[in-house]
């Protein structure tokens, strides 16, 4: 026991006064007794199971309290490239085998394809387009490749006697070659874009075959025999003519057709998938097309330096200079336009750029890789990472179980405490009241009114009534206990004794009653929070709680409900579960630690 | 007792009209005019004066223009004669609607009871007993887990093990499309289709009562009269079936049936989950479809059975504990 005499210490004393503390003892006394507080604190700190479940709890709540400040949510985000992403992060991890011997690399949504200066074939990241489809099943007998090209779920190889091999998705005829073009032997450029893919062949002519209902392009165009380079958008072809004049290659008049006029000879072209950016003789940079405000229009501006090279990512651009250096603008989701500082004292030899990823070669040989490395815990069925979702559902799940917890305890205590003090016809009613509401079956009854009241609510409101309702409905278990405790305090001898002395009845019920209820409170409450986190997230999940884009860990679940996810798409309905049940297990685990903490009798169960 | 039970039952009665009351005031704060949804197949048919005219008669015919006493009262007469109006979804009196999922929600409930009592009741007995052993912490730990997962996590697990993973049993459905045979056959047709979700039910269910059961029986085993039938050399069997069980029964009846009403919310879950045209889908359907005169039908049926439950856990008191006489 240490000696305390501090006065200011004595200041913080109305949580003790609250919980039936008692003065410092100096070291001479004896303790005899110890506060039930302490007890009940001294008991729980023993029980190792529980104390578990409170580490455990602690930890989760830290990630989902401060985890949504580091990674934020965009509610509005969707994108099409990035669906249900396996988990790992091996998008850019180029293998040991082709580093410092790469010849070009290609890069896809999800992967990334290399082909060494031997003519190997290495392919890396996300592989599995679909179910069925692995853009990883090459062909044997490609002998040495010596150009690849990948698209949004096919990968083109052109191997060095001009022969064209394929791998990935041919649902669109991308993986088939018409005849003419199996019979070139002058392939120049092979270019996959999305579901299609394009052939050019050294005396300027351009071979088209895929999608040809999402792309726009024109068989019969006026540049055949003309072009020198072929870019695709996500929707679109345009080509780079050997006069230096960039030219659209479609039929439509669209955004891409509004090139810049007066933009004098062009040396490279670049493509996002909506943009177009062009790069000129005096490395001036041209964007047009459907500019968004991710900031693709914005090239930086280069004092004694020009553009000489550019390419694009899915929304970004990366260029690279005369002297070697490397200058990025546009989207910065991923991280994709953060050039590393590691290249600002080296000369870039070459570079590759697409999607979300960028590879870098200096000329030392060595690479250097910046963008998306991949999702830690997968994607969903909008491409939305898994990780950010389950720590901000996380805030909202933690969230609404512990207002609709207050809620449900406030009512249950003012109800339960009036009801015992008053007595009389006063309980009878509140009781009857009571009765009621217990006796609803829960959760068809929080469906039928989250679906008839919430119908007309926005999905803040939504998230309110959500509360409300689990509030409403819960408080009668607590009421009880409450009631009886009260009642059962309410005739013992030293609250008659307070009274005979003339203690106020409000100094009674605060002072000497509810401190001995507040225990049995924060036991309920906490296992009544675990009860409504659960009904939350079965709301969610069957679509009567939390709408989506919102996400909680219960409608992150919502989609999970075939066979088809649950088999191919583990990740979107594993993690939100295990994080879920361990959450909810913790809980649990703390309210029953807090429950035998309090009742010595239980802990002889 | 009679009087009890007639007490009882009255004040069911009472609160089945408040929450009919409760229930047709939210059901009219819908926004939509059934009158227009009826007639609106017939909008470009008709001219506006002939539509007016049949839209007039149309409100008049369903009493959309009473005051709301008056068309609460309407349709109170018509649920009291088990009419629950039609459906909007099927087209159908809503009675003739859910007689089928119902019959579905009833049988997948009793078995899937019976099969939890009788796992439940001999791990509680047992565990009670040879409490703090080692059988017993683990059946602790599992409880716990069991009961802090969701019924639907259990399922998804359920799916992915043994319907995707060794694909013992088929994901949905109640029966093979198009089967037939004899009805022993049909039954195990079903037992088969049947099997995952009864599994589901029954580990989701696993968890509370076991423990709740242990909580009784341990309660009971620690009396005095458990020690003098001890020490009177009662057969350790007598001792825990007769002595003790008898008087852990109590509580555990009462639990039990607060959660026989639960079990059929519950299986609204599964249901849904593994595509069983129960009364869980239905309702769920109704909602989502705005199909709302079956949504209140099954919701009324909802609070019957609660209601129903509340009374049999009262009389139940009496008759398992002579001690209790139940005549307030």
């Amino acid at each position: 026991m240490q000696i305390d005499n501090n006065p200011k210490k004595k200041r913080f004393s109305l949580l003790r006064r609250l919980f039936g503390g008692k003065n410092e003892l100096s070291i001479y006394e004896e303790e005899l007794v110890q506060s039930p507080f302490r007890t009940i604190i001294s008991n729980f700190k023993d029980n190792k199971v529980a104390m578990t479940g409170f580490i455990g709890f602690m930890i989760i709540l830290a990630i989902v309290l401060i985890g949504p400040l580091f990674i934020p949510i965009d509610l509005s985000f969707s994108e099409v490239t990035q669906i249900n992403v396996a988990p790992g992060l091996d998008m850019m991890k180029v293998p040991k085998e082709l580093q410092g011997n790469i010849k070009q690399i290609s890069i896809g949504p999800t992967f990334s394809v290399g082909i060494s200066n031997d003519g190997e074939v290495f392919i890396w990241g996300k592989t599995r387009v679909s179910s069925a489809l692995d853009v990883a099943n090459i062909p044997n007998d490609m002998g040495k490749v010596v150009q690849v090209a990948a698209g949004y779920d096919h990968i083109m190889f052109l191997n060095e006697d001009g022969k064209l091999f394929f791998s990935g998705n041919n649902r669109q005829m991308q993986s088939t070659p018409p005849y003419e073009v199996q019979n070139l032997k002058n392939i120049k450029q092979i270019e996959a874009g999305y579901q299609s893919s394009i052939v050019l062949s050294d005396d300027g002519y351009v071979y088209y075959f895929g999608n040809s209902m999402n792309n726009d392009y024109n068989e019969f165009h006026d540049y055949q025999g003309q072009i020198e380079k072929i870019v695709t958008t996500a929707d679109g072809v345009l080509g780079l003519t050997k006069s230096g004049e960039v030219v659209y290659l479609g039929n439509q008049q669209n955004a891409y057709t509004r090139i810049p006029e007066n933009m004098g000879k062009i040396v490279d072209v670049g493509t996002t998938a909506n943009t177009v950016a062009a790069v000129n003789e005096d490395g001036k940079v041209f964007v047009w097309g459907n500019i968004s405000t991710r900031g693709e229009g914005n090239p930086p501006e280069l004092v004694d330096d020009k553009i000489v090279a550019i390419q694009g990512g899915r929304f970004h651009y990366t260029a690279l200079t005369e002297n070697g250096k490397i200058v990025s603008w546009g989207a910065n989701n991923y991280n994709q336009s953060d050039v590393p500082s590691g290249l600002s004292d080296v000369t870039v030899v070459s570079y590759f750029t697409d999607y979300y990823q960028n590879y870098a070669i200096d000329e030392n040989g060595n690479l250097h890789t910046w963008g998306l490395k991949g999702y830690l815990l997968g994607t969903d069925e909008l491409g939305r990472d898994i990780l950010s979702r389950l720590i901000n559902g996380g805030r909202m799940s933690v969230f609404i179980g512990a207002v609709a917890v207050v809620i449900s305890t406030f009512i249950g205590i003012i109800v339960g405490s009036v009801s015992g003090f008053v007595g009389g016809r006063v309980d009878i009613v509140l009781q009857r009241i009571s009765e009621m509401v217990s006796s609803l079956p829960f959760l068809p009854f929080a469906m039928i009114l989250s679906s008839l009241i919430g119908n007309s609510l926005t999905s803040n409101q939504r998230v309110f009534l959500i509360m409300v309702i689990l509030g409403l409905l819960s408080w009668p278990g607590l009421q009880r206990l409450v009631r009886a405790q009260i009642l059962s305090i309410r005739e013992q001898e030293y609250v008659t004794a307070a009274r005979s002395v003339g203690i106020k009845q409000v100094s009674i019920i605060f002072k000497h009653i509810l401190p001995n209820v507040v225990s049995v409170i924060i036991v309920s409450a906490t296992l009544s929070f675990a009860t409504s986190m659960l009904t939350e997230a079965t709301l969610s999940y069957l679509g009567f709680g939390v709408q989506p884009p919102q996400p909680t860990w219960g409608n992150m679940l919502y989609g999970a409900n075939n066979s088809i996810v649950i088999q191919n798409y583990w990740w979107r309905w594993v993690f939100a579960s295990i994080i879920l049940g361990v959450c909810v297990i913790c809980i649990n685990l703390i309210g029953d630690g807090l429950r035998d903490a309090i009742d010595p009798k239980s802990q002889e169960r | 007792m009679l009087k009890y039970v007639g007490k009882r039952i009255m004040y069911m009665i009472l609160v089945f009209l408040i929450m009919s009351v409760v229930l047709f005031f939210l059901y009219n704060l819908i926004p939509g005019d059934p009158a227009r949804a009826e007639l609106e197949p017939l909008r470009n048919k008709l001219t506006a004066e002939e539509y007016q005219y049949r839209y007039e008669q149309a409100r008049q015919r369903l009493g959309l223009d009473d005051p709301l006493p008056v068309r609460y009262a309407k349709w109170m007469s018509g649920v009291l004669r088990g009419d629950f109006g039609m459906s909007s979804v099927y087209k159908l009196p809503v009675n003739q609607v859910i007689i089928n999922p119902m019959k579905v929600t009833v049988f997948i409930n009793i078995f899937s009871i019976i099969i939890t009592l009788a796992i439940t009741i001999p791990l509680g007995i047992f565990t009670a007993v040879k409490k703090n052993s080692v059988f017993d912490k683990s059946v602790q730990v599992l409880t716990i887990v069991g009961y802090s997962i969701p019924v639907f996590i259990i399922a998804l697990l359920f799916i992915y093990l043994f319907a995707v993973r060794l694909g013992w049993f088929p994901v949905s459905g109640l029966n093979t499309p198009n089967f037939s045979g004899t009805p022993w056959e049909e039954f195990k047709d079903m037992m088969y289709h049947l099997a995952l979700p009864l599994g589901v039910l029954v580990v989701g269910s696993l968890g509370g009562l076991t423990r709740y059961v242990r909580a009784a029986m341990i309660d009971a085993l620690s009396m005095d009269y458990i020690r003098t039938a001890r020490a009177k050399g009662l057969k350790e069997r007598v001792v825990i079936f007769s002595h003790a069980w008898r008087n852990a029964l109590l509580p555990v009846i009462t639990l039990i049936i607060s959660w026989l009403m639960s079990v059929f919310a519950g299986s609204l879950v599964v249901e849904r989950m593994f595509n069983l045209k129960g009364m869980g889908d239905f309702y769920i359907s109704a909602l989502t479809n705005q199909d709302y005169n079956v949504a209140l039908a099954i919701q009324l049926f909802y609070i019957i059975l609660a209601l129903l439950g509340n009374l049999l856990s009262d009389l139940s008191y009496g008759i398992v504990d002579p001690r209790v006489r139940v005549n307030k």
